[in-house]
């Protein structure tokens, strides 16, 4: 018996078998957080075509099973074969027509933020200005040079290019780039001068004062990847010298934490030596330009800058439980001339421009103050061109479905009184 | 019927298909890659933390112009040896037991030290627990002048896991500048020894006369010395001596942190190239440098180092050999090391090079290893 292509894409049986594949995904894609970690469950059982042995609480199971793309590949096709071949334009049938436009617009959506959904981050203190957010995630090589009259031209190469290694070229650059080695994860340790006698990885910048180890990539939520790139720098006239690159540098958050831990050690004095010393920033000089090369959060670049006005960190008197952040910020949009406050609290974020400012995470209040730290909000940027769809999607079912149903009740209505 | 609403139906499949693709196109190609902005100046405010405080304890070369050069007597069974990084002169001393102890020289800005800090970075060494108090320091004198002395024992056998381990400091400060005079080593050989080395402070002096320039191979014209450094080279030094040099190297002269270097050529231009430096402890551990190595052939660091014993001898001297691309050259290169642990040193040796050249000289190599007598 020969398999009919167009049987098979349309046949409901194909829909159920779907349906139950994505049952049991769902279901093992969140046993497998717990092992692998959000993020790395949501690739490998989510937006993948075929998976290759499951992973359920530590055991390993010999399976194949269709991934996320997959089961919503075919569903897709699934649903549109259905409607091509069993199209009937009739008013009978507008109801299904509208129902099932939804599911394939709730499908396409979701196929739309999978691919062009962003999320990064502000992270501001009081007074400070901010016109990019940053991704919580993955870094970018950065060369800044300076063109004079305020202006800077940044060249960024992304870390899933760094991690590929080789060579790196490009028109804005007058060297190469060699990638010596890539970390994903690394740990630094500050090369005490009366203790480390090994010699430093390279003899430039932030090696002669921090050595960087790899170290095992981590999976959970509340730890980090922060990654550590040997690169070299050749021009034509041959190599200017091996430099070390690490996300220790340049990541805020990372630098707070471990200058917290130096200062246990050797006071905070000492500690806030040392993190200035893995924070100088490092720069070469080819053909008279003077470029400073950082390893740093993946940057997103807004036509706008947001300050932050004040942060607020309230809780229930008497206790230690949040009450409420809050986030007042400036928009000072110099494209639109646009200059406004906004305040920005849970589930009242700011849409602006296509993107989403949720409010996040926040030092302030008491908290700040007995730590002497400065006042800190970090908003999430989310940038999701099909954020409408899902809405959109589920009133067209509830209407599709709505409609279907009244022409039943109506032509009931009908029969039963002409009875 | 049905073939007709199909036809009727084919142009929305195809639009369907051409936006699926313009989509994934238009997705991938923002992934990755490279990108290049014009932005303002970013404000000093963006900064994550604070710019480097001028007398930070961890940039001594912007000093080393106005470093004063340093004299002394250097005591009998001491051993000038090529100073590292921050030091301005390095020795060491081998006892007949093998012993090993380790002096160094170094000079920090003074302000703003933090004393119990150094002394718990000394004692974290020697893995004694942090003192909330600094007791009373001890005076010594060094070139002439009150330094004060602290002395700290490891309570734990550091040393090849048999010997407690000591240190010896003198800090002097002179200036703007602190002197750090600091002895390491096994407990017996830094007590027998202790003399030598209070002999030793006393004997140095300093000559203000500015050097011209300190970057540029300071060590030797900072440290006016009668010594020949272990520095091997063709200058006929203890290098030489130390191996038997196969037939066919050339000695070349170490850079900073090399002890010797060896240049040896094959067939039609073909080259290799023997490296040899000497750490302190075990200068990192076996897995650090063999992925430091793995590195310069672009290799990904290995999880498991898998290495072969070089000879019988107990298996503490081990050996890798993989292949890669030169990061350098960007040629095909085999690379041979060895790491010997000798008298609480680490030695480390590598061939590298033309694989032709490499396997040819396979041998002499190992002969050569074998052949060290290490200063005791």
């Amino acid at each position: 018996m020969r398999l009919n292509p167009i049987k098979f894409f349309t046949s409901l049986r194909l829909t159920v078998v779907l349906l139950a594949f994505a049952i049991v995904l769902v279901f093992i894609g969140t046993l497998a957080q717990v092992d692998e970690g959000l993020y790395n469950a949501q690739a490998r059982y989510f937006r993948q075509w075929l998976i290759f042995g499951l992973n359920v609480f530590g055991h390993k199971i010999p399976l194949i099973l269709p991934g996320g793309y997959l089961i919503g590949t075919m569903l897709l096709l699934n649903l549109l074969a259905a409607h091509i071949y069993r199209f009937q334009l009739t008013t009978k049938k507008i109801g299904i027509q509208l129902a099932h436009s939804g599911v394939i617009l709730l499908l396409v959506g979701q196929l739309v933020t999978d691919m062009l959904a962003s999320e990064s981050q502000i992270r501001f203190n009081e007074g400070q200005s901010k016109s990019y957010a940053e991704s919580s995630q993955n870094y970018e090589l950065a060369f800044t040079t300076d063109n004079g009259a305020n202006s800077q031209t940044v060249i960024t190469i992304s870390q899933q290019l760094l991690a590929r290694g080789g060579e790196i070229q490009n028109a804005n650059l007058p060297f190469t780039i060699r990638v010596k080695s890539f970390w994903k994860n690394s740990e630094p340790s500050f090369r005490a001068p009366m203790m480390q006698n090994a010699p430093p990885l390279t003899t430039n910048g932030v090696a002669e004062s921090f050595d960087f180890s790899p170290a095992a990539e981590v999976k959970t939520m509340d730890d980090k990847n922060v990654p550590t790139v040997e690169i070299e720098i050749v021009d034509a006239n041959g190599s200017l010298g091996d430099w070390i690159v690490s996300g220790w540098t340049t990541d805020a958050g990372m630098i707070e934490g471990l200058e917290r831990g130096y200062a246990k050690m050797a006071g905070a004095a000492m500690a806030q030596k040392i993190t200035a010393a893995l924070t100088q920033p490092q720069s070469i000089s080819v053909g008279g330009k003077v470029f400073t090369l950082e390893l740093r959060p993946e940057r997103t670049y807004l036509p706008f800058s947001l300050t932050l006005l004040k942060a607020t960190h309230t809780v229930y008197t008497g206790t230690d439980i949040p009450k409420d952040f809050r986030s007042q910020v400036h928009i000072d949009n110099a494209q639109t001339g646009e200059k406004r406050d906004v305040t920005i609290y849970m589930n009242a974020p700011l849409r602006y421009a296509g993107l989403t400012f949720y409010q996040y995470q926040m030092t302030a209040g008491e908290m700040a103050q007995q730590a002497g730290v400065a006042p800190e909000s970090v908003l999430q940027v989310v940038r999701n061109p099909g954020w409408l769809t899902p809405y959109i999607g589920c009133a067209l079912v509830a209407l599709g479905l709505i409609v279907q149903f009244m022409f039943h009740l109506v032509g009931f209505i009908k029969k039963g009184s002409s009875k | 019927m049905k073939s007709l609403s199909f036809v009727s139906n084919r142009q929305p499949l195809i639009r369907w298909a051409a936006f699926f693709l313009l989509l994934t196109i238009a997705a991938g190609c923002d992934r990755d890659g490279v990108k290049v902005y014009q932005v303002t100046e970013e404000k000093s405010s963006d900064a994550p933390v604070a710019t480097l405080p001028a007398d930070a304890a961890v940039a001594p070369a912007q000093n080393a112009n106005s470093l004063p050069q340093l004299q002394f007597a250097l005591p009998s069974g001491w051993q000038q040896v090529a100073p590292s990084q921050m030091r301005v002169a390095s020795f060491s001393i081998t006892n007949a037991d093998g012993e090993t102890a380790d002096i160094a020289v170094i000079p920090l800005p003074a302000e703003g030290q933090d004393e119990l800090a150094l002394v718990n970075m000394w004692r974290d060494q020697m893995q004694l627990p942090a003192l909330t108090n600094a007791a009373a320091a001890e005076t010594v004198s060094v070139a002439g002048s009150p330094a004060k002395y602290f002395e700290i024992i490891s309570e734990q056998p550091l040393i090849d896991g048999k010997f407690r381990a000591r240190i010896l400091i003198a800090e002097l400060t002179r200036g703007n500048m602190s002197w750090f005079f600091k002895m390491t080593g096994g407990n017996d050989l830094v007590v027998a020894q202790k003399d030598n080395f209070l002999q030793f402070l006393k004997s140095v002096s300093f000559n203000d006369a500015p050097i011209p320039d300190a970057s540029a191979g300071t060590q030797n014209t900072l440290m006016p010395n009668e010594n020949t450094p272990v520095t091997g080279g063709n200058s006929g030094g203890p290098a030489d001596s130390i191996w038997t040099i196969p037939a066919g190297w050339q000695t070349l002269p170490p850079s900073q942190f090399l002890l010797a270097q060896f240049s040896l050529a094959g067939d039609s231009g073909a080259k290799a190239e023997v490296n040899v430096a000497e750490l302190a402890g075990e200068g990192g551990g076996l897995a650090m440098n063999v992925n430091r190595w793995r590195g310069q052939l672009g290799l990904e660091p290995a999880t498991e180092i898998v290495s072969s014993p070089l000879d019988d001898s107990g298996g503490k001297s081990q050996v890798v050999d993989f292949s890669g691309t030169n990061m350098k050259t960007g040629k095909p290169t085999r690379l041979i090391g060895v790491i010997v642990p000798q008298n609480g040193q680490t030695w480390f040796y590598k061939l590298m090079g033309d694989d032709a050249v490499v396997a040819a000289q396979k041998d002499a190599f190992i002969k050569f290893i074998q052949s060290a007598q290490y200063p005791k």
